[in-house]
């Protein structure tokens, strides 16, 4: 896969683009959550 | 240096001049002390993912590391992963989410002071804060001198003087606009890092034939692996180290669970949940924050593993070999080889880039928690005075130890320190941290105990077991007549792996043996 033989790599390689997509649709999904907890102290 | 130096000098010069106009940017908006310790809660999120991540890479990230992915190979990837799900998702979706809101309820502005209010301990904010204050200046001194080996080797300054014009000009922008300041350029910088990223891993594909041929060039040459490196368990470059060698044991507890999960109690990164409005601002800063760590780590360890490919193919030999011996030189050796020139010149803009923006947040934390967490509250007991001013002088003060720090310190030291700061932080910090965000049950004498556990067990250890310090320290040879007090792999397994265990169970034990926190306070904590 990917012109690396052993899995504990290519698997590293693919999560880590995955994570990183992942972290782009929670972005989007949550895009406006979270804005009515905007008290002041 | 293949570049030449005008072209450098001037690319540099404008670069200083932008910096200064955020630092001036960041003064003229600093006017409470809330502005200064945590930007005044308002923080644009960009801003915010852009900053924790530059903050979160220095130079030695990059260099250093990736340098080690040339010696070691792509297993390091597991420790960009862990950067990204622990070091950003978990960070900002599940941490800094309650940081932000317990911090703003608790009018905390800085990490040490988030945990001793919590808690109701000016112990905890105070010790806490001395710790910080003791240890970081030699996480800053290191990264101080990367930046200034830069500064160095490509202007041809002096290094004595190279450290000294790098600490004023970030000093100027800290000591003057705070945390504002610190953020600000901390996006520039971040910016100039992700262009630079992004460029090299594009060349380093395109230079060696593609994605796939690249990775497959990589793992044909695994025969090619020194002796030395095969005995310790190394397998090839695209191949995990024999599970249970010494090698593996490098890998996985000191990089990728070490450095992978120490992140999360890092007081400098910590402060900044607490700077913006809500939690949406999290929530959006996760989009930059993902793609900005894969782009920084992810290609600093894929480029440096496939250097190999490159050194063999022009060269005859590996990467180590090529760089004389030294990791530290593969990443640089190879940009100046295998890069054009133009490219040189904006990495190691990248490079000083990314050793400015660590450097800026390490001198604000370090006098803020002089000042403010040990000095105001501790010494003090929370007396109002001139807060900022005399977390001014700390700050002046903190930034002496690390030039001082800086001048003093075997170049052989740069991984070593930022294991011991990270390490040190993760047993300390991180059980009572967590407990403070998500274990109503957690009493203050369980976070004492815990605090005091993480941090002397993990000195204990760096200093007596772990043979990488424990052996140039010499302090166990001194006192017991032999380097290392426990023999085989417990000498290679990093102190977090043994300290950070030991403070949660005592975290847990301690808490369920004393009284709990009283309900009013955790309602003031976490609301009703």
């Amino acid at each position: 896969m990917l012109g690396i033989d052993d899995p504990q790599i290519w698997i590293a390689y693919l999560l880590c683009f995955l994570s990183a997509i992942g972290c782009i649709i929670y972005g989007m999904i949550h895009w406006n959550d979270g804005k009515e907890n905007e008290e002041a102290c | 240096m293949a570049v030449s130096t005008p072209v450098l000098g001037i690319v540099v010069l404008i670069y200083m001049m932008v910096i200064f106009y955020l630092g001036w940017l960041g003064y003229k908006k600093t006017q409470m002390t809330e502005d200064y310790m945590v930007a005044g809660r308002k923080m644009n999120p960009y801003v915010l993912a852009i900053s924790y991540g530059a903050t979160f890479i220095s130079t030695s990230a990059i260099v250093g590391f990736g340098g080690a992915a040339g010696a070691l190979g792509m297993g390091l990837l597991w420790l960009a992963l862990m950067n990204i799900l622990v070091g950003i998702f978990l960070a900002f979706v599940i941490f800094g989410k309650r940081t932000r809101r317990i911090g703003l309820k608790l009018g905390a502005v800085t990490f040490p002071e988030l945990l001793g209010r919590r808690y109701q301990s000016r112990f905890i904010q105070g010790f806490s804060g001395a710790l910080i204050g003791l240890f970081m200046p030699l996480y800053a001194g290191i990264v101080l001198i990367g930046g200034a080996r830069f500064v160095e080797t490509t202007l041809n300054i002096n290094y004595d003087v190279a450290v000294l014009i790098l600490t004023v000009i970030v000093a100027a922008y800290v000591i003057t606009g705070g945390l504002i300041a610190v953020m600000y350029t901390d996006a520039l910088q971040g910016a100039l890092m992700f262009l630079g990223m992004a460029l090299l891993l594009a060349f380093t594909y395109v230079n060696l034939g593609g994605v796939v041929e690249a990775h497959q060039a990589l793992t044909n040459i695994a025969y090619l692996v020194p002796e030395s490196l095969q005995a310790g368990g190394h397998l090839g470059w695209t191949a995990m180290p024999v599970f249970g060698s010494p090698i593996w044991w490098n890998l996985v507890s000191t990089l990728v669970l070490g450095v992978g999960i120490g992140v999360l109690a890092q007081p400098q990164l910590a402060v900044r949940f607490m700077t913006v409005r809500n939690d949406r601002a999290l929530n959006r800063a996760l989009l930059v924050g993902g793609p900005f760590i894969l782009m920084m780590t992810g290609v600093a360890f894929t480029v440096g593993a496939l250097s190999n490919v490159y050194f063999f193919e022009k060269l005859g030999v590996i990467s180590v070999v090529a760089a004389g011996g030294n990791t530290d030189l593969i990443i640089p050796q190879y940009i100046n080889s295998a890069m054009p020139e133009l490219f040189v010149v904006l990495f190691m803009l990248t490079l000083l880039a990314a050793a400015m923006s660590t450097m800026s947040s390490q001198f604000h934390t370090m006098g803020t928690a002089i000042g403010h967490d040990f000095y105001r509250e501790f010494l003090k007991k929370g007396e109002l005075g001139q807060t900022i001013n005399i977390t001014r002088i700390a700050i002046a003060v903190t930034i002496l130890v690390s030039v001082v720090l800086a001048y003093m310190l075997p170049i052989s030291i740069i991984a070593t320190a930022t294991a011991i700061f990270f390490g040190l932080c993760a047993a300390s910090f991180l059980p009572m941290y967590v407990g403070a965000l998500f274990w109503k049950r957690m009493t203050k004498e369980g976070a004492i105990a815990s605090m005091l556990v993480g941090a002397f067990s993990s000195l204990f250890w760096l200093l007596f077991v772990h043979a990488k310090e424990a052996v140039p320290f010499g302090l166990s040879q001194a006192i017991f007549g032999k380097a290392t007090l426990l023999s085989g792999t417990w000498t290679v397994v990093d102190p977090i792996i043994v300290a950070t265990p030991l403070a949660f169970l005592t975290a847990i034990v301690v808490s369920l043996l004393t009284k709990p926190i009283p309900q009013k306070h955790l309602e003031n904590c976490f609301g009703k």
